[in-house]
């Protein structure tokens, strides 16, 4: 199995490369043969990446997300399986590229850098860790397309305000259909990071002996979830449309990956593992 | 193929001319029977606001474009039309320019969307009028498989060329659907009557309409099934409406930067389409840097259908590709028409010397014999046209060089004495 694992964690890369490739192409020339086609790609390399996280998650004993590499391709595997669903359920369908960029970026990353780590810290073997991990890694997928739909609609509304009637203007879904979309991935992103802090919150405090409720990490995790909340519950309640919410959005966004940087990187916090 | 035809269109004539020629379905039926009668043994009459087409095969060698202009001319007399304002086409250039016709890239707006159902519907006249045959209805066929390649197979019809079409792309790059939205028709003028009955069709959601005088308002409004509103305080209910759509003949501005500043806060955001397609212009043009709200007025419109035009000015050749390859079809089918008989008879030339000769030995050998020799005679017959055959066929198919292919049909009659009618030559070749 191991020779296999190699074997995916090589061509992997290639087939997000060419799913990006056949998305791109489509969007610039508009070939209808090329509109089932693309998502026949973007299919069989999930498929594929699905089995390159079992296999990994068999062979090596744990799930994928003991290491900064691991967690990469579990990311970039998350967010074009968001957005694989999205594509479904909208059928919007001009917007992936957007979206594999990233996954090809942090698949590059992975596959240059992963190893095959056997043996890792016990408290990393922990299933509810897993679900933890995995229900934050697809809530943070969820923000981040949300954020570039919202990228998009800014775009899109920058261009049509100074009659700009180019690409962007004709492959790009309608600015009604990509606040849509933001919103629909910001609300399945808010969800799962909620019940990674619920899950978070009953099972940190019993893993570590020293943790802490004001911890930099749990506190600005606190924030970003705070800010999406009233995003939300102020668009379902009809007091913010249009650009406001998008702009209301990416905010929460930036500062979603600005306390995610520094409480990573920069302060001390219990809650690192590698 | 000896189709001919005329044509008076926007390259030819001016605008008073192709009006006052265009011709009702009803003269284009009253027209056929006279075409039937003088000229043609089957055609087509097309006319549109843009162009009269008449084409179609000649009864007898003597009919030539001008009697179908001088027919034209007398049954729909119009002053200061002359032999300049028409064009003539002959065969391959005849079957040519229909094709281009039907594709639309012939058409004063390239890629015209409308064109191809006129061209069926006089396809359709024709038919039900008995003016075609085999011959015609093949040439409909092609035309109208031209006219479908281009829509599918290119860009030609792709995006908006008309103002009002513009304003609807851009409409419909703002909202998802016209169903949820609401919309205000300030003016129920021609042009505001126009983008009112626009928006109905689309399915607009609630349509609403004002106007200075209340009582147009009421009546277009009854007409389409929408709402009127007075024109005094029409401003009152700005932030209602996703779509606004200006067209009245007023001097000045009626909607200032204001009154949509309003409008705007009390959507909280949402998204608003403002079109002033009146000249001079209904709003404050300062109301395009209004957040949320999209502004356009006839001129930014129009770079949406300048930049469509050339778009579709570059697809011209690959309509073309498609022309030439439906001529090359339609070529191959006609020049097989003249070769397969021709074949035909020769064959049968060979094959009546070959029976003609076995019927004189028949009694002169055994049954067994004779078999043999029957078999034999067929094979070598067969092989001695096998070649003949298989190239006249092919240079037919080809479909380009029907030229080439009447010089070899004709040799081929001369040589063998084919020419009037195989069977009868052959029974003066017996006579001999």
């Amino acid at each position: 199995m191991i020779d296999s694992i190699h074997i995916h964690n090589v061509v992997i890369p290639f087939l997000y490369l060419i799913t990006f490739v056949v998305y791109v192409y489509d969007f610039v020339k508009d070939k209808p043969m090329l509109n089932n086609a693309k998502r026949v790609f973007l299919f069989i390399t999930l498929i594929l990446h699905t089995f390159y996280l079992l296999s990994r998650t068999i062979e090596f004993d744990h799930p994928p997300i003991t290491n900064k590499f691991e967690i990469f391709t579990v990311l970039a595997f998350a967010l074009s399986f968001s957005y694989f669903i999205l594509e479904l359920l909208t059928d919007v369908r001009g917007t992936g590229l957007f979206i594999i960029a990233f996954s090809i970026v942090l698949q590059i990353a992975s596959s240059l850098f992963i190893e095959d780590l056997v043996e890792v810290k016990t408290i990393l073997r922990s299933n509810l860790l897993g679900i933890h991990v995995i229900s934050a890694m697809l809530g943070y997928s969820g923000i981040t397309i949300s954020a570039v739909y919202g990228i998009l609609f800014l775009m899109l509304y920058k261009r049509m305000k100074s009659n700009e009637f180019g690409l962007i203007f004709k492959r790009l879904p309608n600015l009604e259909s990509l606040e849509k979309l933001s919103f629909i991935a910001a609300i399945i992103g808010y969800v799962l990071l909620t019940i990674s802090i619920l899950i978070g919150g009953m099972w940190l405090p019993n893993a570590f002996p020293d943790f802490s409720y004001f911890d930099p990490k749990l506190i600005s995790t606190f924030i970003v979830w705070v800010v999406y909340t009233i995003g939300i519950i102020t668009k379902l309640t009809g007091n913010l449309y249009g650009k406001r919410i998008i702009v209301f959005n990416l905010s929460g966004f930036a500062l979603a990956i600005v306390s995610l940087i520094l409480t990573t990187f920069i302060t001390n916090t219990f809650h690192s593992f590698y | 193929m000896n189709i001919i035809g005329i044509t008076i269109n926007h390259k030819t004539a001016p605008i008073e001319l192709r009006e006052a020629l265009h011709l009702s379905q009803n003269e284009i039926t009253q027209i056929i029977p006279l075409l039937k009668d003088k000229l043609f043994s089957e055609g087509f009459v097309l006319s549109t606001c843009n162009r009269t087409e008449i084409f179609g095969f000649p009864k007898s060698h003597g009919v030539n474009f001008k009697n179908v202009q001088d027919l034209l001319k007398d049954f729909k007399p119009i002053e200061g039309i002359n032999s300049n304002n028409f064009l003539n086409y002959f065969s391959c250039g005849a079957v040519k320019h229909i094709f281009k016709v039907a594709s639309g890239i012939d058409s004063l707006v390239i890629g015209d969307s409308q064109i191809l159902a006129q061209v069926k519907e006089a396809f359709q006249i024709s038919e039900d009028m008995n003016f075609t045959s085999s011959l015609m209805r093949r040439i409909s066929d092609s035309t109208i498989k031209v006219g479908r390649r281009a829509i599918s197979e290119t860009l030609i019809g792709e995006g908006a060329v008309t103002v009002s079409f513009a304003a609807i792309k851009v409409i419909e790059k703002v909202f998802a659907s016209f169903e949820k939205r609401s919309a205000l028709v300030i003016g129920a003028g021609e042009t505001g009557e126009l983008a009112a009955i626009h928006l109905k069709d689309l399915g607009i959601g609630k349509l609403t309409i004002t106007n200075r005088t209340f009582s147009k308002a009421e009546n277009l409004a009854e007409k389409l099934n929408a709402d009127a509103i007075k024109f005094e305080n029409f401003k009152d209910h700005l932030q209602h409406f996703d779509i606004i759509i200006s067209a009245t003949s007023s001097g000045e501005p009626i909607i200032y930067y204001d009154d949509i500043k309003a409008m705007m806060k009390k959507r909280k955001g949402a998204l608003a389409c403002l079109m002033d397609i009146a000249i001079p212009r209904d709003f404050d043009t300062k109301v395009k840097n209004i957040d949320g709200a999209f502004y356009y007025d006839i001129d930014s419109l129009k770079v949406i259908v300048d930049e469509n035009m050339k778009l579709r000015e570059k697809e011209i050749p690959n309509v073309e590709k498609i022309i030439m390859e439906e001529m090359v079809n339609l070529f191959g089918w006609y020049n097989t028409l003249e070769v397969v008989p021709t074949i035909k008879d020769f064959r049968d030339f060979f094959e009546h010397i070959r029976s003609d000769e076995m019927e004189k030995i028949k009694h002169k050998v055994s049954d067994d014999e004779f078999e043999k020799i029957d078999n034999m005679t067929r094979r070598m017959i067969g092989r001695i046209l096998h070649n003949p055959t298989i190239n006249l066929r092919k240079i037919s198919e080809t479909g380009t060089n029907f030229e080439e292919v009447a010089a070899n049909t004709l040799i081929l009659k001369e040589l063998f004495g084919l020419t009037n009618n195989g069977k009868e030559q052959r029974e003066n070749n017996d006579k001999n």
